[in-house]
């Protein structure tokens, strides 16, 4: 796992995970603030985690669905994914 | 009362028709050298639970007892994880760790001693156990790990642990697997294997398929099981199943996405929205499901899940209550979160409506937070809150003051004083003081939008906020501040609120007894003995009623100390007898004290035996350390020391204070024991840990250590037995000061022996007079042990007080006594024992006296003396004085119990 970037001391900041497998649109509202990209035979969520607890819990629930985890990676805002055809927002994000 | 417990959480989940048997996994589960670890670690839908539900029943089959333990989310509090495995294994296994339970429902129980405690019990189950815990990864944390990896160190040879998780646990696996004391099970041995998959989908499900098709299906899930379940719901019945495998393995799709779309996709619109709707459930109850999808048929649509394999487990054996496999859950909620988020609220508010109906506050707020309607769950809370903290469920209400913003707690009295509540007896007192002030503002000028929900709940507040104002006074050290706030909360109260004013009037009490004040003390809490009566809590009377007794003994009261624990026997009984109200223990283990100190053997050993009837879980929190003590006097008694000390190690490791001050320290009790066999070195390395010295300021919360303290000095030397004297002095006169009558008689017979230690035949007289003055004090209520409990020294001078005084009767009674106590000799170990007499001379052998001052001491000539000390060399096998004195310590010989 990568941890460059800006380090708050609370770990608060802009992170990409990226995931083995595709994982349905849908899921972009479980993953509430997240924006969810997929590509081939890969899915990357990418959005502002607050601090480490909620890293952690994000974690969690990749875990507990089984997806495989490739990388997790803090970053940029400005290098975060941007919105695209294959991006969906979760509602109020 | 207890904590109500979900018992599907120690359900041994059942094997589900149609599983494939896995040999090499069976194999290493069950090998004949078993591990002190099995973890069993994959991610959700990997089989774990499957495999050990396969593994509990082979073993149930074969005798060994099995405790199972679903763990959830609110485990992590290690109160609720411990009780939650102390019921499992009380489950498996009755009758060993259910003395557990008690200590685990006091407010903050010390993990120590119930992790000692549980490993003590674990070691003398003769037929072992295994302990499973499922779900751990749900429950871990610092807490929690580092309690669990206490347990594996030091678990019993015969007892094992078998953990499934989705993360490894923070235990020390690597030195486990270094010392082989460790299985593994990981997702690589979890999945299915090419022959497995073949074996679930063609001989299982009866899907014929091909190896090409096996071998896509095993290759796209890549041993999957959960994955693999739903292909075969896809599959089954299927007409083109080719077809689907090739569009299967031709997607790159999150695999369980794509099938649960597909099994969603061949059910009947009205099972789907079932299955969307109860998705938010953590359980499945045909009349909870009803109420949320605001259907009827829930009991047939839950049965034909399970029927169809559809993900439901079954929590009992009734199928009253199903769960969702978790993965297929969160699928599910992912699935309704997409197609219907505008709904979700009104499922929440639905299910904590049901929940709420069901008098289960818990799940209730959970669901109505959910919904996002805050003032939903403020208003579930505020009706259930006084009843929750009355049932000392605080740890579920402390949880909510979390989760209610402040601005909502603000405005809700009521609220605001029942989450007071629930964080001083959780121990978390910095914000106290500030929400008191927040709510005394609220109700001197009650804004318009102040909630108050139960208005008859309105009136109580005052007072109650007084009590507590008294707690955190009593909490920093400040007696009079409790004093000052309970007397105005007893002022205050509502008419008719006896439990507040019972709190208050226990408030004040138990500050006057941490000053000393005894009589005062006793008012306190005979006022909130009477008022804990009328409102019906009998329980809570019983655990008044042991304070009551403790005071009135300290004050010499033995015969009211007897009625008060005789009273409330009679109490409990006419509320309940059958089983025996709890608090029942508590009551026969003050009546066991008050007959030893009457040496009224007989009626004690009775009293100990009715507590083997009664059980451990009878007992109060207090009760664990309390039956140690009391047995362990017996034991000193009989001249058991080991036994005596042992058990009073035990006590040390289980005590509870349940807030009363600890004015007898078992630690203190020990040492006394030590003493009275000669082991002098040994009590002052306590009396050097515990920083008492002589010339401390007396305070009645350390009497009874100071009087050890004096104990231990007169034994050691004669500049001890000096200072012993001075402190004597000082003592007596606060005992005398505070009507301390049984601490004043003990002290007063220390005074005569220290005075004929000194002084010998020199100044009888001058050592007779405090003697007779503790006789004065104790013949009325029948003390005999405290003068018996001397020794030989003691005899001496009772006989002096008989030879002056021939009417007295009392001391002849108590010389009779000690003629009854001599120690039997097959308790001593000996081929040739000792008679009575030389375990006199051997007794002051022990100590510091030569041998003409031996002689002075009983009164016999030197020669005498030098028969019996060869007489006892000989005996013991020993050459030397030094000897012999270490030899009858080993063999407990030198018990002051005989003349």
């Amino acid at each position: 796992m990568n941890t460059a970037a800006t380090t708050d001391p609370d770990g608060s900041g802009w992170y990409e995970i990226r995931l083995h497998g595709r994982l349905d649109p849908r899921w972009s509202a479980r993953f509430d603030g997240m924006t969810l990209t997929t590509g081939d035979g890969f899915t990357l969520l990418a959005g502002r985690v607050v601090d480490q607890a909620a890293l952690h819990g994000l974690l969690h629930q990749l875990r507990d669905i089984g997806l495989p985890l490739v990388s997790v990676t803090q970053v940029q805002p400005d290098d975060a994914t941007r919105p695209s055809a294959h991006t969906h927002r979760a509602p109020g994000a | 009362m207890p904590s109500p417990l979900v018992r599907t959480k120690l359900y041994v989940p059942p094997v589900r028709r149609g599983v494939v048997a896995r040999p090499r996994l069976a194999e290493r589960l069950g090998g004949d050298r078993q591990p002190r670890l099995t973890l069993i670690s994959g991610p959700a839908g990997f089989g774990k639970t499957t495999l050990l539900a396969t593994w509990a029943e082979s073993a149930g089959a074969a005798g060994r007892p099995l405790a199972w333990v679903s763990l959830e989310e609110t485990e992590q509090q290690p109160g609720s994880f411990w009780t939650y495995v102390v019921n499992a294994i009380d489950t498996a296994a009755p009758g060993h760790v259910g003395g557990l339970l008690p200590l685990l429902e006091t407010p903050h129980p010390s993990m120590e001693s119930v992790l000692a405690t549980l490993v003590n019990a674990l070691q003398a189950m003769p037929e072992g156990l295994d302990l499973v815990l499922d779900d751990y990864h749900l429950a871990d944390g610092a807490a929690i790990s580092s309690d669990v990896a206490f347990l594996v160190e030091h678990l019993p040879p015969d007892v094992h642990l078998v953990i499934s998780t989705r993360a490894d646990p923070a235990l020390p696996l690597a030195r486990l697997r270094a010392r082989g004391e460790l299985v593994e099970i990981r997702a690589a041995d979890l999945r299915f294997t090419l022959d497995e998959v073949a074996s679930y989908l063609n001989d299982v499900v009866g899907l014929d398929l091909d190896a090409r098709e096996i071998a896509d299906l095993e290759g796209r899930t890549e041993g999957w099981i959960a994955a693999l379940q739903l292909a075969a719901l896809s599959l089954e019945g299927r007409e083109d199943a080719a077809g689907f495998i090739a569009g299967f393995a031709g997607d790159d799709r999150y695999v369980v996405d794509y099938l649960v779309e597909e099994v969603l996709g061949r059910q009947p619109g009205a099972v789907r929205d079932f299955l969307l709707d109860t998705s938010i459930l953590d359980r499945l109850s045909a009349s909870l499901c009803d109420a949320v999808t605001g259907g009827v048929d829930g009991r047939a649509v839950l049965e034909s899940l399970e029927r169809a394999n559809l993900f439901v487990v079954p929590l009992d054996d009734s199928r009253q209550w199903y769960r969702y496999h978790h993965l297929f859950a969160d699928v599910l909620r992912a699935h309704l979160l997409e197609q219907r988020p505008a709904e979700l609220a009104a499922l929440h508010r639905r299910a904590a409506d049901w929940y709420a109906a069901a008098d289960e506050p818990g799940p209730a707020v959970r669901h109505a937070l959910a919904s996002g309607d805050v003032e939903h769950a403020a208003d579930l809370i505020e009706r259930s809150i006084i009843g929750l903290l009355r049932q000392r469920q605080e740890p579920m209400v402390r949880r909510w003051v979390d989760d209610i913003p402040d601005d909502v707690v603000r405005r809700r009295p009521v609220l605001a004083v029942g989450f007071i509540g629930a964080l001083m007896s959780s121990g978390d007192f910095t914000s106290v003081p500030d929400r008191l002030d927040d709510v005394e503002r609220l109700l001197a000028d009650p804004p318009g939008d102040m909630v108050v929900l139960v208005e008859a709940e309105l009136p109580r507040l005052p007072a109650a906020m007084e009590t507590y104002r008294a707690a955190l006074a009593l909490v920093a050290g400040d007696p009079a501040g409790t004093v000052a706030h309970a007397d105005r909360a007893i002022a205050t109260a509502a008419p008719g609120d006896d439990l507040t004013i019972a709190a208050a009037s226990a408030l004040s009490g138990l500050a006057r007894w941490s000053s000393g004040d005894l009589e005062a003390a006793h008012r306190g809490y005979s006022v909130a003995v009477r008022g804990l009566e009328h409102a019906g809590n009998i329980a809570d009377v019983l655990g008044c009623s042991i304070t009551l007794g403790d005071l009135r003994v300290t004050q010499g009261r033995l015969g009211d100390a007897r009625r008060t624990y005789e009273d409330a026997l009679r109490l409990a009984a006419t509320h309940q007898t059958d089983p025996p109200l709890r608090g029942t223990a508590d009551m026969v283990v003050g009546l066991a004290q008050v007959a030893l100190d009457r040496d009224d053997l007989e009626a004690a050993r009775a009293h100990l035996a009715r507590l083997d009837e009664l059980g451990e879980l009878n007992g109060l929190p207090q009760h664990p350390y309390r039956w140690r003590v009391a047995r362990a006097r017996l034991r000193a008694i009989d001249g058991d020391l080991a036994g005596a000390v042992a058990l009073l190690e035990e006590a040390e490791r289980v005590y509870v204070g349940d807030f009363s001050p600890n004015v007898r320290p078992v630690a203190a009790q020990r040492a006394r024991v030590l003493v009275a066999h000669g082991r002098i070195d040994e009590a002052l390395d306590w009396a050097r840990e515990h920083h008492l010295a002589p010339d401390d300021d007396l305070q009645y919360v350390r009497e009874y250590e100071h009087l050890t303290l004096a104990r231990i000095l007169m034994h050691r030397d004669s500049a001890g037995l000096c200072t012993a004297q001075g402190l004597l002095e000082r003592l007596r006169a606060a005992a005398e000061d505070g009507g301390r009558g049984g601490t004043l008689i003990e002290i007063l017979t220390l005074q005569a022996l220290a005075h004929h230690a000194e002084h010998g035949r020199h100044d009888v007289p001058g050592a007779l007079a405090p003697l007779v003055e503790a006789l004065r004090w104790a013949e009325a209520e029948g003390y005999v042990r405290v003068f018996v409990d001397e020794g030989a020294p003691m005899a001496a001078l009772l006989e002096a007080v008989v030879r002056r005084d021939p009417a007295s009767t009392y001391a002849r009674r108590l010389l009779d006594a000690f003629d009854r106590t001599t120690s039997a000799p097959a308790q001593q170990g000996l081929a040739d024992p000792l008679s009575a007499r030389e375990l006199d001379v051997l007794r002051l052998l022990a100590g510091d006296l030569d041998g003409p001052a031996i002689a002075r001491e009983l009164v016999v000539s030197l020669n005498t003396v030098r028969t019996h000390t060869k007489n006892i060399y000989a005996k013991l096998g020993v050459k030397s004085r030094r000897t012999a004195v270490s030899r009858a310590g080993e063999l407990g010989l030198l018990a002051r119990t005989s003349r």
